[in-house]
């Protein structure tokens, strides 16, 4: 008896629940890129340490990214985005919680394109988003995301300057690619 | 109890990973403190803010006649412009090298900053502490004075600097400067009030932040050494996407580091100056990754 609980206690802490079922990928180092068009001035942000989840069995999106590793190529402009646009210190993530609609099955090799819905949040405001992207089933222990979506500032209460030098765009498109593995 | 103990481990090992999202969590737990300053200059002194590796920092610096001119004079603007372009190119996160010519007898300054500390959000380091060394030399045309002309090493000045500084509060930062200036030949044909070679001084610089982007700025710096006025300036920084522009009233017309401890100041009031600086940082060598 006691060697048979020994043995089920073994075999429930080793075996976890992701391998049994074998539906969850992971990643920590996905990327995320924005990019702001202005009239004047072009510039992308971008951080190579996205943190995400996709639960194929649950139906289940999840994604952060720390927005303190968001750089932009001048460390200034960094420092001056993390302070007065989008208070990091408050505020650190940028992060999406939602479900695939109308979640496809996909072998290996397979590709589809497909619509998240959820909830996308930046600088304390969350909004319901809808998200185009697309899943790739690389192998049976990784699955490649790609997404493409706008955000509007505004929308997530973070000023504009109004006398700019380099033309913030209010507009901006975020790129997400992430390879996930088991 | 065993079996308890069974079903809770259980439990635990099937809900913990599987039902929840992924845990919050930041990319480095202890982060350093930014923007203690808004720029690498505040006012006149140079300060602990640091470029990153490959960034090419510009500052176009002027001051102006004094006050005391009135209308007439538009406040010192007609007059009395002394100008620095001052260049310095970070080679690491931590170091950084800077050229400066000051219209002010045409003083071409070569100068190095290096970040000892970083204050850090959880005061595991409470300050930030940077040094600074600079080597000047003056190259005006002295030829009128014939054999009396000074030599180029009779021209040259050394300025050595060490910075403290903290953010006390998201509003306001202090940085104390011990520094020193030192003139080869203190020669009373340079543009400087002082005769002495060695020149102490510790400036103090404050910066309280009253908006998102806007600061008001102050400038002490009591000479220890000699019996030159102590430089006193008052302005503000405002950050304008990219851009740090600092205006300010102050006691001297220098933007040189050695020129400012040995060249003297005004009475603050009718004498102080208009100043302004631009402050801009370039990338460098640096695919921005634009499509």
């Amino acid at each position: 008896m006691k060697g048979f609980l020994i043995f089920t206690l073994v075999f429930f802490l080793l075996i976890k629940p992701d391998e049994i079922k074998a539906q969850v990928f992971k990643t920590e180092t996905g990327t995320v890129e924005f990019l702001s068009k202005a009239s004047l001035n072009e510039f992308t942000g971008e951080s190579s340490s996205l943190n995400g989840l996709v639960d194929l069995e649950k139906n289940l999106l999840d994604f952060f990214v720390d927005l303190n590793t968001v750089k932009t190529g001048i460390g200034l402009r960094d420092r001056h985005m993390r302070e007065n646009y989008l208070e990091t210190k408050k505020y650190p993530f940028a992060e999406f919680t939602g479900k695939i609609e109308s979640l496809p099955v996909l072998t290996k090799g397979q590709s589809r394109d497909v619509t998240a819905k959820g909830k996308f949040k930046i600088h304390g405001v969350e909004r319901e988003i809808t998200v185009p992207g697309k899943l790739t089933m690389v192998s049976d222990n990784e699955l490649k995301l790609e997404a493409q979506f706008k955000v509007l500032l505004s929308d997530y209460k973070i000023d504009i300057p109004t006398v700019v030098f380099y033309e913030l765009s209010e507009e901006q498109v975020v790129t997400i690619q992430a390879t996930l593995r088991k | 109890m065993k079996f308890k103990t069974l079903a809770l481990l259980m439990g635990l090992s099937f809900s913990l990973p599987a039902f929840a999202q992924l845990e919050r969590k930041l990319a480095t737990e202890n982060q350093e403190v930014e923007l203690i300053f808004h720029a690498p200059r505040h006012i006149n002194l140079l300060t602990v803010e640091p470029l990153v590796k490959k960034d090419l920092h510009f500052a176009i610096m002027h001051t102006f006649g004094t006050l005391d001119g009135g209308i007439q004079e538009l406040w010192g603007l007609d007059n009395g412009a002394n100008i620095q372009f001052s260049f310095e190119y970070a080679f690491s996160d931590k170091f950084s090298l800077g050229a400066a010519r000051q219209s002010r007898d045409k003083v071409y300054n070569l100068y190095g900053r290096y970040h000892l500390l970083k204050q850090t959000q959880n005061n595991s380091m409470p300050i930030s502490l940077s040094v600074m060394g600079g080597a000047g030399v003056n190259s005006s045309n002295y030829d009128f004075l014939q054999n009396d002309a000074p030599t180029f090493g009779e021209r040259t000045s050394y300025a050595f600097q060490v910075m403290g500084a903290r953010k006390f509060s998201d509003k306001l930062s202090v940085q104390v400067t011990p520094m020193m200036a030192y003139f080869v030949d203190p020669n009373p044909i340079f543009f400087i009030e002082g005769d002495q070679n060695l020149y102490l001084a510790l400036g103090f610089s404050g910066k309280y932040k009253v908006t998102g982007r806007s600061s008001l700025t102050l400038q002490w710096i009591p000479n220890l050494n000699s019996d030159l006025r102590n430089n006193l300036g008052v302005g503000i920084d405002i950050e304008a996407g990219g851009h740090v522009f600092q205006m300010y009233f102050v006691t001297s017309q220098f933007l040189n580091e050695q020129y400012l401890l040995a060249g003297g100041n005004g009475t603050p009031g009718d004498e102080f100056r208009i100043g302004f600086n631009v402050n801009r940082i370039f990338a460098t060598g640096r695919k921005k990754g634009l499509k």
